[in-house]
Order: structure tokens, then C-alpha cells, then sequence
């Protein structure tokens, strides 16, 4: 008996993979149907799709940076202390004297930035490639939201360190802030919680860029991934139809998916029913 | 497996999906390479390439040239040209609610799913891309070596000198640029190909996205002490910024 099917073939790995590898189509339908993460994605896609040059895996890459600025940012958390008086010298103390405490502060920096970069240029490809189009309209405005809670986050992150690239940064951006006409004054304490940038501005920022804002990012990724699978998965070629074709009433994409799942499933299903999923 | 689908707004497409593939393993594979690609490519970057730490914050010292994060630069670059209203909020508000206005403008399903949509769709974008560089390089030139008198430069200064009143120059021709550049291109590209709705949108999101690059790296690569315009190399570390930890 090899290792793998040592490991395998047991009750407790069965419990958790309960079909085994997928090397059958009816286990390649049932692994994304039972798994939590992979269910995220229809059972198949359109081969067109899946070239890298259509797509450029730019959403999937900008949940990635969230993934792991989730994972470096809350082991941040544990050196980091939000206080005036403190804050800047603990980043020197992640610098110097926590094991990998340079490498993740430097790659929650550098994710950081790839994922503002990575969202701008997914908008663009989305935009491109026409897939805002009905029935993606909502989807779309989600989306636009999802770039300005990127910026808030990257935002709200640059002031933690309290150098003087921070400090100064955050002075021109509540100056702008405080531009707006009529409400502008109220704006500028409420992004400060006081008149000039202090512990209270700090802890403000802290606090919307490890709990609330990331909170809003993770609702409102599961509504676009949701909406994605609603619309119609990924956009494919539309093309105008010549008068004269038969006409065939369209599925609601939800149904349409579900239908071809139970369809995949079937032919060696037996006794069990495969779950539709919505 | 094209479909012919009938929509509400009577618009007759063919939808054609193609052939499908089992997203295990075909998808999945691609997902997981292309996340290790990049973890590999950040861990690399982390290794080599430090975070900046500069001095402890000093309410004291005001660094010069004192500048945004580099996604803000643009903004920041607007805000030597226009009333700090306008760049600040106006401007990045209205840029955020015609982006998502953008699905309810165009709504023919016609050209989903197709990079620029139409053949003429790749033209356009490049005309659009070269048009608004050389209208926003040319204004911020003009905006910073125009003369106005008693050694003073720009637009707004030499309005004022003329006796308008400081709104004139700061949000009144600001305004008039703003919709001529965008209105311009689109009449333009309305004529000379003949645009239908989707490539008139595609002249426009161009428009914005090259506004967005050129204004970034002015802001980012250009702009060195007192803001003014300098070459990459000359711009070094802002004054009242020291030592990187």
C-alpha cells in the first residue's frame, strides 16, 4: 500500500474529500459542488474564458493580495501598538527585533500596493472587454465601490506608521478632504476625531483599517462573486443576431447553472442527488 | 451551443459561449499557479526591497515637497491647477459616479465578452489614449511657464492680473477644460469612425484612464521642491524627511 493511499484510504480522510480524486467528470463535478471554496465557480466554464489573455486572472489575483494582507496584517497586529507615542517605534521593532517581522511588514506594503494596482487594472479589463454590460450592470457599481474601499483601506494603512511620509500624506489628504463645500469642516474632524491629526486621528484610522473597512471588503467580495455567478458567469462573445433566427427564450443564469450541474452529475449518479446550490 | 435570446428591450443577440471544460481541473490549476506566481514574485520583492521608514511624524517640520500616497498624486497634481474643491472632492466624486453610471449609459449587449468590442474599438482607444496625454501634458506646461507678470506663472495668476476674480481661473476655465477635452474627443471620434454608443464610451473611459496615468506620474516622477516641475533624477528625498530605517 503506497503512502497516498495510506493517507487516503481512511475514514477520516473520507470524511473530508468524501469522493476521492476527481479523475472521474461525475467526481469533477461533485469536488466543486461539495467544496466551500471551489463552489464559488460554476461546474464548467467556456473554454474561451480561460485563456490568461482575456481575463489576466486580475480579480481573482486582487482577492489573492487580500488573502494575504489579511494573514501579514494581522501578524502586524500582534507588534503594532496604535498609540502616538508608541507606534512609530514599534515599527522599528518589527524591523529589527521580530523573527520575519521585516519580510511581512515589507510584503503587507508591496501587496498592498499591487492590489490597488491589480483592482484599477481589473476595472479596466472588465471595462474593455465590454463585461459591465446587461445583465452585469449592478455588478459593475459593486465593483466601483470595491475600488474605493480599496483606497480607503491603502489609505487608512499609510498613517499607522507615524513617520513623517505618514503624517504629512495624511495632512494633504484631510486638507482635501476638508475642501468639500459646505460640509467641508465637518468632514476634516470626522477624518481627524479633532481638529489637528493626533491620537485620536490615529486610532480612528486604525481602527477602520484593521476591522471595519476589511469587515465591508469581505461583504462586499461575496456580493460580487455572488452577482458574477448570477449574471451569467464570465462574460462570452455577444454578437447582434441577423432578424431572421429562431428566437429561444433565455435561461435565468441561476437556472442555467443549476441545470447543467444536475445534468453533469446524472449520468453515473445513482442514488444520490447532487444539491443544486442556491 | 449559441443561443438567440430575446430582451426585454427587444435587442436580438447570439450569445456564444463556446465549448465548456470542467473547471476542475482546467480552472483550478490556472488559479493556483497564478496565486504562487505571485506569492513567489511578493516574497521576492519583500526580501529584497524594504518598506520606507522615514522619521518619527514632527508636526514641527514640514517636509517639501509633501505628497499623497502615489494613487492620490493625480489629484494631488489637479490641486495645483483648481480650486482644492474641485480636485480634492468634485472632481474624484464625479469621476466615481460616471464610472458606475458607465452600464447605464451603454446598454446594448452587443460586444460583451470581446476586447474593445469592435474592430474599430482598438483605434479609438489609442487615438483617445494620445489626444488626452497631449492635452493634459500641454496644460500642465502651460499652467506652469506662462507668464503672469512680475514673475509669476500660469493660468489663474494671469487671469487675475487681466482682473477677473479668482474664481475665473480657478474653477471656471478648470470646468471648461475638464468638459471640453472629453466632449471634444467624443465629436471627434463620433466623426472620423463613425462611433456607435460603445465606442464613444470607449473614448471616454480611455480619456480618464490616460488622465489618471499622466497626472500620476507627473505627480509621482516629476514633481520635486515646491511642486514644481522637475526631471526623475533631480527630484531626490524631500527636505524634512530624513534617514530611512
Amino acid at each position: 500500500m503506497g503512502l497516498w493511499q495510506k493517507l487516503t484510504n481512511n475514514r477520516f480522510f473520507k470524511s473530508i474529500y468524501r469522493e476521492g480524486y476527481p479523475d472521474t467528470d461525475r467526481k469533477r463535478v461533485m469536488v466543486v459542488i461539495n467544496s466551500l471554496a471551489l463552489h464559488l465557480h460554476p461546474v464548467r466554464v467556456p473554454k474561451k474564458a480561460l485563456r490568461v489573455s482575456y481575463t489576466w486572472g486580475l480579480g481573482g489575483l486582487s482577492v489573492w493580495m487580500f488573502v494575504i494582507l489579511t494573514i501579514t496584517g494581522v501578524f502586524l497586529m500582534f507588534y503594532y501598538i496604535p498609540s502616538v507615542k508608541d507606534a512609530w517605534w514599534s515599527i522599528i521593532n518589527i524591523n529589527t527585533s521580530v523573527y520575519f517581522g521585516s519580510f511581512m511588514r515589507n510584503m503587507h506594503r508591496w501587496a498592498a500596493h499591487a492590489m490597488v494596482i491589480l483592482v484599477l487594472l481589473h476595472m479596466t479589463r472588465v471595462f474593455y472587454t465590454g463585461s459591465y454590460k446587461p445583465p452585469r450592470e449592478f455588478n459593475w457599481v459593486l465593483g466601483v465601490v470595491l475600488l474605493t474601499v480599496t483606497f480607503l483601506l491603502s489609505f487608512t494603512g499609510y498613517l499607522l506608521p507615524w513617520d513623517q511620509l505618514a503624517y504629512w500624506a495624511i495632512t494633504v489628504g484631510a486638507q482635501m478632504g476638508g475642501s468639500t463645500p459646505i460640509i467641508g469642516k465637518q468632514i476634516n474632524v470626522a477624518l481627524l476625531g479633532g481638529h489637528q491629526i493626533g491620537q485620536p486621528t490615529l486610532i480612528r484610522w486604525y481602527t477602520l483599517h484593521v476591522i471595519f473597512l476589511p469587515l465591508i471588503m469581505i461583504v462586499l467580495v461575496s456580493m460580487h462573486f455572488w452577482r458574477v455567478r448570477k449574471d451569467g458567469n464570465i462574460s462570452t462573445p455577444v454578437y447582434a443576431a441577423p432578424p431572421e433566427e429562431e428566437e429561444v427564450q433565455e435561461l435565468p443564469a441561476a437556472r442555467a447553472d443549476a441545470q447543467e450541474e444536475a445534468e453533469a452529475a446524472a449520468p453515473e449518479g445513482g442514488d444520490e442527488e447532487p444539491e443544486p446550490e442556491s | 451551443m449559441a443561443r438567440v435570446l430575446q430582451h426585454e428591450e427587444e435587442e436580438r443577440v447570439i450569445e456564444d459561449p463556446g465549448e465548456r471544460v470542467h473547471v476542475w481541473p482546467h480552472l483550478v490549476s490556472i488559479e493556483l499557479v497564478g496565486a504562487l506566481i505571485y506569492l513567489l514574485a511578493l516574497s521576492l520583492m519583500a526580501i529584497l526591497i524594504r518598506a520606507p521608514l522615514v522619521d518619527l511624524a514632527n508636526p514641527e517640520v514640514t517636509p517639501n515637497p509633501a505628497k499623497a500616497p502615489w494613487y492620490f498624486l493625480g489629484l494631488q497634481e489637479l490641486l495645483l491647477h483648481m480650486h482644492p474643491a474641485l480636485a480634492g472632492v468634485i472632481v474624484p466624486g464625479a469621476v466615481l459616479i460616471l464610472l458606475a453610471a458607465i452600464p447605464y449609459i451603454d446598454r446594448s449587449r452587443v460586444g460583451t465578452g470581446i476586447w474593445f468590442s469592435t474592430p474599430k474599438g482598438l483605434p479609438i482607444t489609442k487615438f483617445s489614449a494620445v489626444y488626452t496625454a497631449v492635452w493634459v501634458i500641454g496644460l500642465v506646461l502651460l499652467d506652469e511657464f506662462l507668464p503672469a507678470g512680475e514673475g509669476a506663472h500660469g493660468i489663474s495668476p494671469l487671469l487675475e492680473l487681466y482682473g477677473f476674480p479668482p474664481a475665473v481661473g480657478d474653477i471656471f476655465v478648470p470646468l471648461v477644460f475638464m468638459t471640453f477635452i472629453p466632449w471634444s474627443l467624443a465629436v471627434i471620434v463620433k466623426r472620423r469612425w463613425n462611433a456607435n454608443t460603445r465606442e464613444i464610451i470607449i473614448a471616454l473611459y480611455t480619456f480618464f484612464l490616460a488622465s489618471f496615468v499622466v497626472l500620476t506620474v507627473i505627480g509621482t516622477a516629476f514633481r520635486g521642491h515646491s511642486m514644481q516641475l522637475v526631471w526623475p533624477w533631480e527630484i531626490g528625498t524631500p527636505e524634512g524627511v530624513m534617514g530611512h530605517y
